[in-house]
């Protein structure tokens, strides 16, 4: 076979490029390295930006989180493009196939009517939070410094706006075909006084110049809603009759576990920086304890509001969590007040 | 509650589907205000009074989206792979070609990159959700061009120069602050001038020039896997074109007041745009060892005949004329290639690429490609460039050339209307004194002083020893260049190892013919 | 706007196999088509509207065939795209050509 004469017979000269040889030896770079590492510009910009002159167009100074070697980061699950979008058609498609299979057989027209409200009140308003959630990590994919960083938060951002069209979906066959739970949906979120503190704390989350300090307060909310959302209500909605919810919730859930992966990364890499990490603890204590406080009320409130609906508990439990998360925050060696 | 479990549920339409899912989730901030909330979409003098009439023919959800790239990706990796497996980059035409390919890597694929983040800043400021999610998805689609560009060159970066050091190059090198410079000029601009210079200028009226003539050449001289990275990219670009011609009709049915903003702009992307693809002119007609079509073919396609006589009709109906530089792009359209790689072949000694005297049957090809220029302005020239190199006195220019302060390009265009005549103009700012290639590039410098007198120069910056040293090998191991990057192209490393590999393999297995295994016989084919 | 536009315009589409199907329907479906082969790549123009529907398509793939999937086909494209539903995509130019 000539193949295999070829393949005996040229010798690479190098086994890939310059920059991933400094950094990980003279041997072959995985695909995530090569597409990922050292590829945001770092020098010689030519024009400020119009829109923050006092920052060069790509500039640690966007976030008091730094890291010295930016690429001390690595995405765990080493994402790049393609096998981000493959991973993401399956999880589309199973999602699809559960909808496909709750629409065909009634489900929703079997679950009690006190969980068809609470599904209708409580979970599918998040997908306004969702989209919030986008246009946070869009605007972090922009500012962070260095491509590892940047590359997870264009992904969660677009995450987070395809969460938002799952959950809208889930509206849409609640509301059998029509865009009536999804109307009312809306009306809570502008509305409702359960939503009104998460609204105003993604809101306020938006406005928040630092990137950074942006994505540690949505992920408050968002291990919080987590516990309630995809794991709480999940099992009390199987207990209480109400599995459709269950099938579809699960895949959301799947990928609330999936994204702690970058995220707890990330932190542990902030917190182990040779020359910052003391710097990085500091400014992250503050932003939990600015921020923890808020997410709780915000999600508490939405705890609460589902309890009136079905009482599971939920509330009593979120508390239990809050306080699980600021030991989390804590045993990190962040100072949370 | 009586139900039947079978009935089949009606699903909404295409288009009720996209609005529920992308319009309908959008809200208006009561926390904070909405000028807090997207401080960027103001200060640029557009006026946007109803968000939601932006329109997205291609109605596209996430989960639609990932289906087909997954798919798209499948498709584009198997080639790759297969190509590397069988050593496919010894079917290549020739190894000049991958020449062009070291300019691409260098040159475009990092403004993929920076795309991917700058499309990320829009799908934030834009106060609308439609815009937005047009937005996130493009730059998804730049990060993936960016990576696959990079994976499909990576094979070839194993076995040949040029190609190694592609993103400290991008910073770095002299000729690809030409690309750099028009990338960051985008990205320093507000949200809507980012939207028409890169959305409609370069996506719309530029971009097929680089992906769809360029694309076809490399599958003609044996690059299956680039043919089919770029082929793929642009499935996504038609999406990018929608939306750039989204964005300026928008911009323009919104308020009238925004018609000469976008005219300015307009004009001045579209020559910054256009002194771009000077590279790609001269890719297309320099640099691949078998032609496919010429530079001045392809812009009377791609420009002059879909842009110019199809879509500005269409915008004329808005009040916006074609941009200002359009003449001069047209009537140097004869000449640009062979003025831009006749700089290349003196200066290949600073580049990470290497140049040669044309071929005489490339010649021919030039001469029947452009037959009121070639043979007139430019075979003297290599003629007596040849004449000096059989003397064995190859010519490479002893200093470092003069660039325009705007597009960065060394001054080498000639005046509109003579391809004789050096084209110079300059202006004062505060004192200073500052160079330009033409009468478009002063104009817009003229009209944003502060922001041009910022650019980084690179000959400038040699000079006030920014660049790792005062001699041009300083500069040249500050580029972080190795041996075979740069200079002639005829007993160049890549040259002699692929002489070497081929009689190896001509050796092994009796012949040249039996190389040409796999995709690449695609390119034999049409030879 | 009773004027008949007849500026081209015009899709360019990668030639392979997969392809192929659409670039026949397209054949089928539009007078007048001015067809430009170029390597690895077909060029298929049109006098002011090109039209993809959907049946066509299918009809000769055997198979069924979203029109999102015409977005794994084209390479580039002239023109707007003034419709684009369940059954048919077309190209046309938004406004009438003012003399």
């Amino acid at each position: 076979m000539q193949y295999e004469l070829k393949t005996q017979i040229i010798e690479p000269l190098r086994p890939t490029f310059d920059h991933l040889v400094a950094r990980y030896g003279n041997k072959p770079a995985t695909r995530y390295q090569e597409g990922t590492i050292d590829l945001q510009p770092t020098e010689n910009f030519h024009y400020r930006p119009t829109y923050s002159p006092e920052y060069e167009l790509y500039d640690p100074n966007y976030s008091a989180f730094k890291l010295t070697d930016p690429y001390s980061f690595l995405d765990p699950r080493q994402y790049y493009y393609t096998p981000y979008v493959t991973n993401r058609a399956q999880m589309h498609e199973a999602f699809g196939k559960t909808l496909d299979y709750v629409a065909d057989h009634n489900l929703f027209g079997r679950t009690p009517e006190a969980w068809k409200r609470l599904i209708g009140e409580i979970v599918i308003p998040l997908r306004h939070y969702e989209a919030g959630c986008q246009m946070l990590f869009s605007g972090a994919a922009r500012f962070a410094w260095g491509a590892t960083i940047a590359q997870c938060c264009t992904f969660e951002g677009f995450d987070r706006i395809g969460n938002a069209q799952l959950i809208s979906r889930v509206g849409i066959t609640l509301g059998e075909q029509t865009a009536g739970v999804l109307n009312a949906a809306k009306q809570s979120w502008m509305e409702a006084p359960a939503w009104q503190p998460l609204r105003r704390y993604i809101e306020e989350a938006l406005v928040e110049p630092d990137w950074a300090v942006g994505v540690v307060a949505v992920d408050l909310v968002d291990k919080l809603l987590d516990t309630l959302i995809y794991r709480h209500l999940d099992e009390e909605a199987i207990v209480g009759g109400a599995g459709a919810y269950s099938l579809l919730a699960q895949h959301v859930g799947t990928w609330y576990a999936e994204h702690r992966k970058w995220l707890d990364t990330l932190y542990k890499a902030w917190l182990a920086d040779p020359e910052l990490a003391g710097a990085n603890a500091a400014a992250f204590s503050a932003a939990v304890s600015a921020w923890l406080p808020k997410a709780a009320d915000a999600v508490g409130a939405l705890a609460q509001h589902a309890d009136t609906i079905v009482d599971t508990g939920a509330a009593a439990g979120l508390e239990a969590r809050v306080a699980q998360v600021k030991a989390e925050y804590e045993a990190l060696g962040l100072t949370v007040s | 509650m009586t139900t039947n479990p079978t009935k089949p549920v009606k699903k909404l339409s295409m288009q009720q589907r996209y609005s529920a899912l992308t319009r309908d989730i959008d809200w208006t901030p009561s926390y904070v205000t909405e000028d807090q909330l997207y401080p960027h979409t103001t200060y640029e003098g557009i006026k946007i009074h109803d968000w939601s009439k932006w329109d997205d023919p291609f109605r596209l959800t996430v989960d639609a989206y990932y289906r087909y790239q997954a798919e798209k990706d499948k498709r584009l990796y198997a080639v790759l792979d297969g190509f590397a497996q069988g050593q496919g980059h010894l079917t290549l035409s020739d190894p000049a070609y991958l020449n062009a390919m070291k300019i691409f890597l260098g040159g475009v694929t990092p403004l993929e990159y920076q795309a991917n983040r700058h499309f990320s800043y829009l799908a934030r400021h834009f106060n609308g959700p439609g815009p937005r999610f047009a937005a996130q998805c493009q730059s998804v689609d730049e990060l993936r061009h960016a990576q696959t560009e990079i994976h499909t060159l990576s094979n070839y970066n194993k076995y040949y120069s040029g190609m190694h050091n592609f993103a400290k190059m991008h910073d770095r090198v002299w000729y690809l602050s030409v690309p750099k410079s028009y990338f960051d000029d985008a990205l320093s601009a507000g949200p809507f001038e980012f939207l028409i210079a890169i959305g409609f200028s370069f996506e719309y009226l530029l971009t097929n020039l680089l992906f769809v003539p360029f694309m076809s050449g490399a599958s003609f001289n044996g690059d299956l896997p680039t043919m089919t990275f770029g082929f793929s990219a642009q499935s996504d670009e038609s999406r990018h074109m929608t939306l750039g011609l989204e964005a300026i009709k928008f911009l323009l049915e919104q308020d009238e007041a925004n018609v000469p903003i976008v005219q300015e702009w307009v004009d001045k992307w579209f020559w910054r745009g256009y002194r771009v693809t000077a590279i790609i002119a001269m890719m297309l007609d320099y640099m691949l060892p078998r032609p496919v079509m010429s530079w001045k073919e392809s812009f009377e396609l791609y420009f002059e005949q879909q842009m110019l006589n199809g879509l500005f009709p269409d915008l004329a109906y808005y009040g916006i004329r074609p941009p200002k530089g359009v003449e001069q792009a047209i009537w140097e359209k004869e000449h640009l290639s062979h003025l831009v790689y006749h700089t290349f072949y003196q200066f290949s000694h600073a580049a990470n690429l290497t140049t040669s005297i044309p071929t005489k049957e490339h010649q021919a090809w030039l001469a029947s490609a452009y037959p009121d220029a070639f043979e007139q302005f430019y075979k003297p020239k290599w003629d007596k460039l040849e004449k000096m190199a059989a003397e064995g006195n190859r010519y490479f220019y002893p200093g470092l050339p003069q660039l325009c302060q705007v597009c960065q390009v060394p001054m080498l265009f000639t005046e509109h209307g003579d391809p004789t005549k050096l084209c110079q103009r300059h202006s004062e700012f505060k004192g200073e004194h500052f160079n330009f290639c033409s009468d478009h590039c002063k104009e817009i410098f003229d009209r944003e002083p502060e922001k041009y007198v910022q650019a980084w120069l690179p000959v400038h910056q040699i000079y006030l020893g920014n660049c790792g040293g005062p001699t041009i090998p300083d500069v040249l191991a500050w580029y972080g260049y190795a041996e075979g990057d740069s200079g002639e192209m005829l007993g160049n490393v890549d040259h002699n190892n692929w002489k070497k590999w081929h009689a190896q393999v001509d050796d092994s297995v009796g012949g040249r013919e039996s190389v040409e295994v796999g995709g690449a016989a695609e390119a034999g084919k049409g030879a | 706007m009773a004027m008949t536009e007849t500026r081209p315009v015009s899709v360019d589409l990668q030639e392979n196999e997969e392809n192929r199907a659409v670039i026949e329907a397209i054949e089928a479906d539009n007078e007048d088509l001015t067809i430009r082969h170029v390597p690895g790549l077909v060029k298929l123009q049109a006098p002011g509207r090109l039209v993809i529907k959907r049946e066509s398509v299918e009809e000769r793939l055997g198979r069924t065939w979203e029109t999102h999937e015409f977005q794994m086909a084209i390479v580039t494209l002239s023109g707007h795209i003034t419709e684009w539903d369940e059954d048919q995509i077309v190209l046309s130019w938004g406004h009438p050509e003012r003399d």
